[in-house]
């Protein structure tokens, strides 16, 4: 019973638009004293999350507004953490960026974690064949480290947000369909779902009926761990220059070639975001290790 | 998968005629269809792969449309400088990730557990790119010196060629050792908790003895398998680091490639890549079996 | 290899040279015939050079088409391969400043204008050979020229020309004998000499095939190819057989190739390079190394490279002269200097201001222009022509901006785009790979972009024909005006400098009054370079320094 309540609050804290109800409360409450790393991980994702659900009151300045007579401003009261050498914003920069990084990290994390889950299922449900076909294709996508597929892949597609989830969705499908595999194997052997074959109901609503809904657990683990990474290969891929393209400002585009340019006049212009984007996955691996200790301990250091 | 790179680098806008005319400042149609046949790319993709996977059946990786020269000849040199990186980091990693992860196992739930921990997550945290960075504009800063910047050959100058490799090794292995004290922290801990350990503990025997000889041994074989999982890794995942070290390697080879569309060298990088995952995926399974007997009996 | 001299004969020539004042071979090309002024080199600097030591230059990406300067518009290409050529004529090495005055002899020892500028009779070296031992004639020269103008009887052709437009007033070359080469105009053009003293025009050998120079490198140069490392270096050696006695004074030269931005001035300020790149030292750069105390010179130079904005005038709405006014109205050219290049460029309009430059147009000139008076009084116009073109708050006009996704284009575009907003247009940015820029711009894919020009001459006919004449492959924008074409001819063929000025700054005003393609501003250099690096003298031209000729360390 606790660990479906903990569960759950795992879901509030990656999707925060669903209201938290009285009862979750008392296990939030269980979790940081079990957890405090894990809640400290929680609340500075839950800081980014409210950051990019409220932009706008948010800043206090238009993150793409040029202001020639304000550039490179040291960190002071009319710029919290400076301004850049266009006499931009920088903490107004940030607030924003991190709508970007979230929305792309959950976003292609989500994609590629339904994706390969569903890969995983099916291959694990239907077995023989099909299974050793799917692995085959999986191991070929797993045989590229993440950031060359990605890079390939944005590349392809160009720069553009949608492609940027895409391409970073891509690697992490071997992963999910592997962890969701192995979970479903063992499900697969179990009763219920043997009765229920018994029974005559068709393949495809045992696989979603009942051998899905047991699977969640360690999804939520897995998408929790990709997070970190996704973000973090986001923000690589806008150094690069392959990321999510102007205006939208990006935490990895604000620390490429200009802020290199004028790192020692003006060091907050490469302190800031790094620490930004340093932040936000650090939070998310704390959380993720937290909920991965709580939910599964099975998967522990997979 | 090379099916898969083959035609995702043939699908991407723009080929290797756009970026020439680039340097040159204007298009020309007609100009661009001749020499899109003198490199042969104005035939139809399978044609090409075809073309290509000949080529390769021979020993001939093909030729760089960028510089006109084989791919191999341009490949070559990069190679030693990827993996001696690599090398550098993972044993770095080594040295730090696994005595590290150890001890946080062994002290489980004490302030240094905490501490150990909180370090190894900030090094996944960190953006390698900004690490990178850092260091180097730091060191230019503070010291007025950086590591040379072109690649300095050992059997020239070994002191200097240390130097210039350790610093991204160790920026690098940084984040890998994080990884490694994870996986030996968690492995070490289920082993503490069997029975065979507990019993010899309880029969009194030298709590290092036990560490070493009992619960190391059988926590190994996961270490093992992330360590061959990070080599392969950083062979291709390199690139921020040698772009901000300027160290002439594979991973930012593959970067300006990609970008100028010179797709021999991306298709021979990429092939590469996954050989050399192949090859440490199946170094330890090799591993495995001289590790733990019981995988040797069973297959 | 019969005629190499011993090194030790080499070693007294080269010593009785630096005596007396450098430069010999330049004086004896003076004043033939109707030269329009004195071709007399400047003194060098630092006239008793060292020999030895080799030069760690920096460079910034790797060579797009090897050494072959012909077939690219980049200074990336240029200049690490000049060290390896000659040209006809060249720009003196010494004066900063580039003009007709300022032209000294190359491979050609002297030249002499005839038939009223129509005949430009070219008298070259003797006893000069190619880095392969061959002889240097008037056939290579006859072959290069009309490789480039793509001659009906050209013996070859380049697959990629850029600049074939330089030399369409050509009639014919004439390899008169072994070392008399006159080239036949169609009409008569003083520039003429302006473009062959350009990095752009170095002289290729007629017996290597062109293709070998995406890899090798054979010129008459000071300097012979030792290796280049793909991706890591390129590296030079003396050429011992060089023509000029006792040049070069280098071994060497090594230019490492560093792609970090950070990391290669980091490089700079630690010592581990000599010399900075051209163009790539930003005022905030500059800054930054003289505030660290690193012990290096800095030299503020023009790079005659502009920011430009382009629009599609063939398609609405910039077929408008209105609602290209109105954008160019909207950009404060001062603001713009100071943010995207923190003070590091001036305003100027289509040719490089003055004193960088010989043509810019004056101070009060450029006042009346769009974009460079009050900004207010310019914005409010800029609204009063939007609405008169029919936009307004009800009909916003919205753009789409295209860039190459390289962070100066897009601090240029950031720019741009939050000064339009000002006047009420909504522009978008679309970033692309440097793949994709140039056939979205060549087929007209495109509504407005963030341009950046390099002139490889500061010459009206250099600049004119290349960027602003019909149908010019260089001329993005399809700016195509009757009048002013007849203007450019007019004052090509002017051979009173007095005449001619007035002639370009008319053009100049015509073609920012039309918003033909309005510069945004004009980037500078600050060239740091090692206080043991003796006679390098940037020059107010990216493109036109390279040589290394008289390069010398002082260790």
């Amino acid at each position: 019973m606790a660990e479906r309540a903990v569960a759950d609050t795992g879901l509030e804290m990656v999707r925060p638009a669903r209201p938290a109800t009285g009862g979750t409360w008392a296990s939030v409450a269980r979790f940081c004293r079990k957890k405090p790393l894990g809640a400290a991980g929680g609340a500075l994702m839950l800081v980014i999350v409210v950051a990019a659900l409220f932009v706008e009151p948010l800043s206090t300045h238009d993150p793409i507004a040029t202001d020639a007579s304000n550039t490179l401003a040291r960190p002071g009261r009319d710029h919290w953490l400076g301004s850049d050498h266009l006499g931009r914003d920088i903490y107004s920069r940030i607030v924003h960026g991190s709508r970007v990084s979230l929305i792309v990290g959950v976003l292609s994390t989500l994609l590629g974690s339904v994706l390969g889950g569903l890969i995983g299922l099916l291959s694990a449900y239907f077995g023989g064949k099909t299974d050793l076909i799917t692995q085959r294709f999986l191991d070929i996508l797993q045989g590229l480290p993440l950031l060359v597929l990605a890079l390939v892949m944005s590349a392809a597609l160009g720069p553009a947000v949608h492609n940027v989830i895409i391409a970073i969705s891509v690697p992490i499908i071997p992963r999910a369909a592997r962890v969701i595999r192995s979970s479903v194997l063992s499900i697969r052997e179990m009763q219920y779902i043997e009765s229920a074959r018994a029974l005559g109901i068709r393949h495809l609503r045992i696989a979603f009926r009942h051998v899905l809904p047991n699977t969640m657990g360690p999804f939520i683990v897995l998408a929790t761990a990709q997070l970190g990474s996704a973000i973090l290969v986001e923000a690589t891929l806008s150094f690069l220059g392959l990321g999510v393209p102007e205006p939208y400002p990006s935490w990895g585009r604000m620390l490429s070639v200009s802020a290199a340019e004028y790192a020692q006049k003006a060091p907050w212009l490469v302190l800031f975001p790094g620490v930004a984007i340093s932040l936000a996955v650090f939070g998310s691996n704390l959380l993720g290790d937290a909920l991965r200790d709580t939910l599964d301990p099975r998967l522990r250091g997979a | 998968m090379s099916v898969v790179i083959f035609v995702l680098m043939r699908l991407a806008p723009g080929d290797i005629v756009d970026v020439l005319f680039a340097a040159a400042g204007y298009v020309n149609e007609s100009d661009k269809q001749f020499l899109m046949k003198e490199l042969g790319i104005d035939k139809p993709i399978w044609a090409q792969y075809v073309d290509w996977l000949r080529g390769l059946a021979a020993g001939d990786l093909g030729k760089s449309y960028r510089y006109d020269q084989s791919a191999w000849e341009v490949i070559g040199p990069l190679v030693p400088v990827t993996v001696e990186l690599a090398a550098l980091a993972t044993i770095f990693s080594i040295l730090f990730g696994v005595p590290a992860g150890i001890l946080s196992a062994v002290r489980q739930d004490t302030t240094l557990d905490y501490v150990l921990r909180v370090v190894s997550l900030a090094g996944l945290s960190l953006p390698s790119f900004w690490l990178g960075m850092v260091i180097i504009l730091g060191l230019v800063a503070w010291a007025g010196w950086i590591p040379a910047v072109t690649y300095v050959s050992p059997r020239e100058d070994l002191a200097g060629h240390l130097v210039q490799f350790l610093l991204p090794a160790a920026a690098v292995g940084y984040r890998s050792s994080a990884l490694l004290m994870r996986i030996t922290r968690s492995a070490m801990l289920e082993v503490l908790r069997e029975d065979y350990v507990r019993t010899a503990w309880a029969k009194g025997q030298n709590g290092r003895a036990v560490i070493w000889r009992h619960a190391l041994k059988n926590a190994i074989l996961p270490v093992v398998t992330v360590i061959g999982i990070e080599f392969a890794f950083l062979i291709g995942g390199l690139v921020v680091t040698e772009t901000v070290f300027n160290l002439p390697g594979v991973a930012r080879f593959l970067v300006e490639a990609i970008l100028w569309r010179d797709y021999p060298i991306v298709q021979n990088l990429v092939l590469f890549i996954a050989v050399v995952v192949v090859l440490s995926n199946l170094l330890v399974d090799l591993l495995y079996g001289w590790l733990d007997p019981r995988v040797r009996y069973s297959s | 290899m019969r005629l190499r001299l011993p090194a030790a004969l080499l070693a007294i020539v080269g010593v009785a040279l630096l005596a007396g004042p450098v430069l010999g071979q330049a004086q004896k090309g003076a004043d033939t015939g109707k030269a329009p002024a004195s071709t007399k080199g400047a003194r060098a600097p630092h006239p008793n050079g060292k020999k030895g030591g080799i030069l760690l230059a920096m460079h910034r990406e790797d060579l797009a088409q090897g050494f072959s300067i012909h077939e690219t518009a980049t200074i990336a290409t240029v200049w690490p391969s000049m060290p390896c050529f000659n040209n006809l004529v060249m720009f003196d090495p010494f004066k900063p400043v580039e003009s007709l005055d300022t032209v000294i002899p190359d491979l050609a020892e002297r030249w002499s204008w005839q038939d009223n500028y129509r005949n430009l009779v070219l008298f070259l070296r003797k006893n000069v050979k190619w880095h392969d031992g061959q002889p240097f004639t008037s056939k290579d020269v006859k072959y290069t020229f009309d490789m480039v103008r793509q001659a009906a009887d050209a013996q070859t052709r380049l697959r990629i020309n850029p600049r074939k437009d330089w030399y369409a007033n050509v009639e014919t070359i004439e390899a008169a004998d072994p070392h008399t080469v006159i080239f036949h105009l169609k009409r008569p053009q003083p520039s003429l000499l302006m473009m062959l003293a350009s990095g752009y025009s170095p002289v290729y050998p007629a017996h290597v095939p062109v293709a070998e120079f995406r890899s090798k490198c054979v010129g008459t140069g000071p300097f012979k190819l030792k290796e280049w490392r793909k991706g890591e270096y390129i590296e030079f050696t003396r050429n011992p057989d060089y023509w000029a006695p006792g040049r070069p004074y280098l071994d060497g030269i090594r230019y490492v190739i560093v792609k970090e931005r950070g990391t290669r001035f980091a490089a700079l300020q630690a010592g581990r390079l000599d010399i900075s790149f051209p163009g790539e030292a930003t005022k905030p750069i500059a800054d930054q190394l003289k505030a660290s105390g690193a012990k290096l010179n800095f030299t503020p130079v023009g790079t005659n490279v502009n920011d430009n904005l382009i629009m599609n005038i063939k398609k609405p709405p910039f077929d408008n002269v209105k609602v290209r006014r109105a954008i160019s109205l909207a950009v404060d050219r001062r603001a713009y200097a100071k943010a995207v290049h923190q003070g590091g460029a001036v305003a100027g309009a289509s040719m490089q201001p003055k004193p960088y430059g010989f043509w810019g147009l004056l101070e009060k000139d450029l006042a009346r222009l769009p974009g460079y008076g009050k900004p207010e009084e310019n914005k409010a116009e800029a609204r009063k022509l939007l609405a008169e073109a029919g936009y307004g708050p009800q009909k916003r006009l919205q753009v789409e901006m295209g860039t190459r996704a390289i962070a100066i284009y897009v601090d240029f575009a950031s720019f741009v785009i939050n000064e339009l907003k000002q006047v009420g247009i909504e522009a978008t940015l679309k970033q692309v790979e440097t793949a994709q820029w140039h056939p979205l711009v060549t087929r007209r894919e495109y509504q407005m972009g963030a341009n950046l020009t390099g002139l490889g001459i500061d010459d009206p006919d250099g600049n004119f024909y290349e960027n602003f004449a019909c149908g010019s492959p260089r001329n993005y924008t399809d700016y195509c005006d009757e009048q002013v074409m007849k203007m450019i001819d007019a004052q090509s063929q002017e051979l009173d400098l007095k005449k001619r000025q007035p002639l370009v700054a008319q053009i100049q005003r015509k073609l920012e009054q039309d918003a033909a393609r309005p510069i945004m501003g004009w980037r500078l250099d600050h060239f740091p370079m090692a206080p043991h690096v003796k006679n390098l003298v940037p020059h107010h031209n990216i493109y036109n320094y390279g040589r290394m000729q008289e390069v010398w360390l002082d260790k």
